[in-house]
């Protein structure tokens, strides 16, 4: 049944390139050695100003804008805070991700109380004029563009050399500050973007706490991948599919509801089981200083 | 005594050569340290066109002052002036755009990535975005140059240490660097590279570059430098014209009254009893990248004696160690400690049975540098089984620091505050206590200045001697082996190519075992 086909490819499209982007900016951010636990508040937050900006505004362009800009900001304090200072990466991740979910609630119940009142909410149709080829084109270009910088450029080299060995890079000659500053600023941007697509374009819909968990399954679907851009494509094409249709599945094969929801969970375990019994576990090992507190006036061996 | 230096008045500099300005020059360079002075005001003058070594046992601060040199600390009090403009360093970036370099002693290139990917990172003259594949055809070029061979789409994981650090230099020199600062670079390489590598540095300085050489071997300072510095507990000894220098003299300022003590003399020979502690049985084991790196070896060790394994770095006797010790799996072959075969049993067991193990770096895998010295002692199987007693284990760390010098503020200190020698020194003190029946070691004393070296290969025997303890040596230092064993033997290719009783042995016929 072609028309089926279509319609599900059409289907998944938009939450696709949300968890595509957001996985991919999150890759982005660790490869140089930023443990990013942040970005499920982030991602909350994102969803949030989308939606606040598309209902003030009426405008999906400026939403999105805006969105990145203020994902891009907190991954710009985040490489900042745990690369200058001698800070744990998971407190200042987890503190931020709790902001993220308080600043949500605050950008969106007053935009959400005016679209009570009758305000609309500017949306992203992805069946509408083709607009889905082109969420498939943009995923395909960002892959290509993120492993070509990460692997064939020398800020690439920089920022995997950050995150493997941040002594050693500045050694070398990398600021790893502003590596890291850069890797951060752009993967938040994508992660806001993800965000801002997840509201407008998937969902539709907001209420509080609209988009919290998400940001995790991005890190699962980032995770599972080995971070690598190519192969992000292919496990957030899973995460998407049993998002957007684990209902469908629980129902065919009568599971409970419940199991259905796992269904994305236990792939992200299925995932890297693969990945770290194969060969392909030396390419797709995590930076060795994820996450390890790096402070340069301090005497090192 | 005189060559204390007084820090008030620098007692003398290096006198400044016919009209030639020092490149660079440190006035009153002062670091500290939580709890340490590592630096005391510094005053050095390093002329172009020269190799100056810098000279100091273990903890006089040298490997601090290159980081101030190379931007890596910036120092809380004093001047760095590089030609003659006063500079602040504040990253090695801008320690390479004034031409200074470093290449220390462990390669400070990065494993996961290539060899170009690593050369491109300090070189400011491509921006950010360019493919790493254009600097490719410099490094060949530039590689041949110097006379050697390096493909620059290798990972570095898959390069031996002795290729890293030619990386590291060829690095440098593709940075254009008119100051080169080798920290501690060679000193770790085997005999033949380093003649290559004094050929170099003496090209490199003839040509008008500059190397300042840290080392903690006199003889490698007398070997290439022009002008030798003495660093003692982070103040300058003194300063001496290669010509004037003689190692009775540096030894005096390196180690004061202590020089007295170092001596190359064999220690007395042990009486082993007939009974063997260790046997090891047609051992197979693999190396890091397959193939066999330990091919079919045997060998014994009995009660009371010390037997020592020369051999150049890389011919299998890492490997061998870390079979003994359980700490890489065994292909074929058996290993009986005590009458008891031991090839299927844990590390742990070894442990909690009187075995002591100094492995090759400390800092990597011989304690947990983010702990203290209390804790990198409690750790043993022998002290946590059950409760740990802190106040036993603090004593026995108040004693031992007390015992072998070991320079910390308190017991409680992470071990990564320490020097590299400090360090060294936290481990064989505690490997030494809890070795109450066999020692197995892997270049014991590489990290540490003479003076504490020749302390602990005396430690070490006397414990032999004393305790009827056994004792495996693996040392790429023939003068170690020469010095602590009873017998050697000689590791080439992965094999026992011949074992010598020591107060008999000849070095010509080891070296030319070792390099057959």
């Amino acid at each position: 049944m072609p028309g089926s086909i279509a319609s599900f490819i059409i289907g998944v499209s938009s939450i696709f390139l949300a968890y595509y982007l957001a996985a991919v900016g999150h890759g982005l951010m660790e490869k140089s050695g930023v443990l990013n636990l942040a970005i499920d508040g982030v991602f909350t937050l994102g969803v949030a100003v989308a939606f606040a900006i598309s209902v003030y505004t009426f405008s999906v362009p400026l939403a999105i804008f805006i969105a990145m800009i203020v994902a891009a900001l907190f991954g710009l304090m985040l490489a900042f805070i745990t690369t200058k200072l001698p800070i744990s990466h998971g407190a200042a991740g987890l503190s931020t991700m709790f902001l993220g979910y308080g600043l949500a609630a605050l950008v969106g119940l007053p935009a959400r109380q005016l679209q009570i009142n009758g305000r609309s909410l500017a949306t992203i149709q992805p069946s509408l004029g083709g607009t889905w080829i082109w969420f498939y084109v943009v995923a395909f270009a960002v892959a290509v563009g993120v492993w070509c910088l990460v692997e064939k450029t020398k800020i690439g080299a920089a920022i995997r050399a950050a995150g493997e060995n941040p002594a050693s890079a500045e050694a070398l000659g990398v600021n790893v500050l502003a590596v890291r500053l850069f890797a951060s600023g752009v993967g938040y941007a994508l992660i806001g973007i993800g965000a801002a697509l997840f509201e407008l374009a998937y969902t539709q819909v907001w209420s509080q706490g609209a988009g919290m968990g998400y940001g995790w399954i991005a890190f699962a679907i980032s995770l599972s991948a080995g971070r690598h851009p190519i192969l992000i494509l292919i496990s957030a094409m899973i995460f998407a599919v049993l998002d957007k249709y684990r209902f469908l599945i629980a129902a065919i094969y009568n599971l409970p509801p419940d199991v259905g929801k796992m269904l994305p969970f236990v792939a992200a375990i299925a995932a890297m089981i693969i990945f770290m019994v194969t060969p392909l576990r030396r390419k797709l090992a995590p930076p060795k200083s994820l996450g390890k507190i790096y402070f340069r006036e301090e005497r090192s061996v | 005594m005189a060559a204390e230096a007084n820090n008030a008045k620098p007692t003398f500099l290096s006198p400044p050569q016919e009209g030639e300005k020092p490149i660079v020059s440190l006035r009153g360079i002062t670091k500290r340290f939580p709890g340490v002075i590592a630096l005391d005001h510094i005053d050095l003058d390093i002329y172009p066109g020269t190799v100056h070594a810098l000279l100091g046992e273990n903890g006089a601060g040298k490997s601090t002052l290159v980081k101030v040199l190379y931007g890596i600390y910036t120092p809380d009090e004093g001047e760095i002036i590089i030609n003659g403009r006063p500079t602040r360093l504040t990253s090695p970036a801008d320690a390479i755009n004034t031409g200074i370099v470093m290449v220390s002693q462990s390669p400070q290139i990065i494993d996961t990535l290539t060899v170009a990917e690593n050369i491109i990172l300090g070189l400011e003259k491509y921006n950010h975005l360019v493919p790493v594949t254009k600097v490719y055809k410099i490094i060949r070029e530039e590689s041949k140059r110097v006379g050697i061979k390096i493909e620059p789409s290798i990972e570095v994981w898959r390069l031996s240490y002795t290729q890293k650090q030619l990386v590291e230099i060829l690095r440098a020199i593709l940075l254009g660097a008119k100051v080169l600062l080798l920290d501690e670079a060679i000193t770790y390489l085997p005999i033949e590279e380093k003649q290559r590598f004094y050929k170099f540095i003496r090209q490199f300085a003839d040509e008008g570059g500059t190397v300042v050489l840290i080392t903690h071997k006199i003889y490698e300072a007398m070997d290439v430098a022009d002008k030798i510095t003495v660093l003692r507990r982070g103040k300058v000894a003194g300063h001496l014209d290669r010509k004037e220098a003689t190692i009775e003299k540096i030894r005096a300022l390196m180690f004061g009254e202590r020089s007295a003590e170092i001596t190359y003399e064999r220690l007395p020979t042990a009486q082993p009893e007939p009974k063997t502690v260790l046997e090891v049985k047609d051992l197979w084991v693999m190396g890091d990248f397959g193939g066999y790196a330990v091919q079919g070896v045997s060998l014994e060790v009995k009660k009371g004696e010390v037997l020592g394994i020369a051999g150049v770095a890389g011919n299998g006797q890492k490997e061998l160690i870390q079979a003994i010790m359980r700490l890489r799996p065994i292909i074929k072959g058996r290993i009986i400690y005590n009458g008891e075969d031991i090839t299927r049993k844990t590390t742990y067991y070894l442990r909690i049975n009187g075995v002591g193990y100094i492995p090759d770096l400390p800092a990597k895998y011989g304690v947990s540098i983010e702990n203290s010295i209390i804790e990198n002692i409690a750790v043993l199987p022998v002290y946590s089984r059950g409760i740990i007693n802190w106040d036993k284990v603090k004593e026995l760390a108040l004693k031992l620091i007390k015992e072998y010098e070991i320079k910390t503020p308190s017991p409680d200190t992470p071990v990564k505050f320490l020097s590299g020698g400090n360090i060294m020194k936290v481990l064989v003190a505690r490997e030494l206590t809890v070795a109450t029946n066999l020692l197995v070691a892997y270049n014991p004393t590489r990290a540490l200045d003479e003076a504490t070296a020749i302390k602990v290969r005396k430690v070490i025997k006397e414990k032999v001697l004393k305790n009827k303890v056994s004792a495996i040596i693996a040392s790429e230092d023939l003068d170690e082996i020469f010095q602590i064993s009873d017998r050697i033997a000689v590791m080439n290719s992965g094999k026992i190519v011949g074992v010598f009783p020591a107060d008999k042995a000849k070095r010509e016929e080891i070296e030319h075992l070792m390099v057959m």
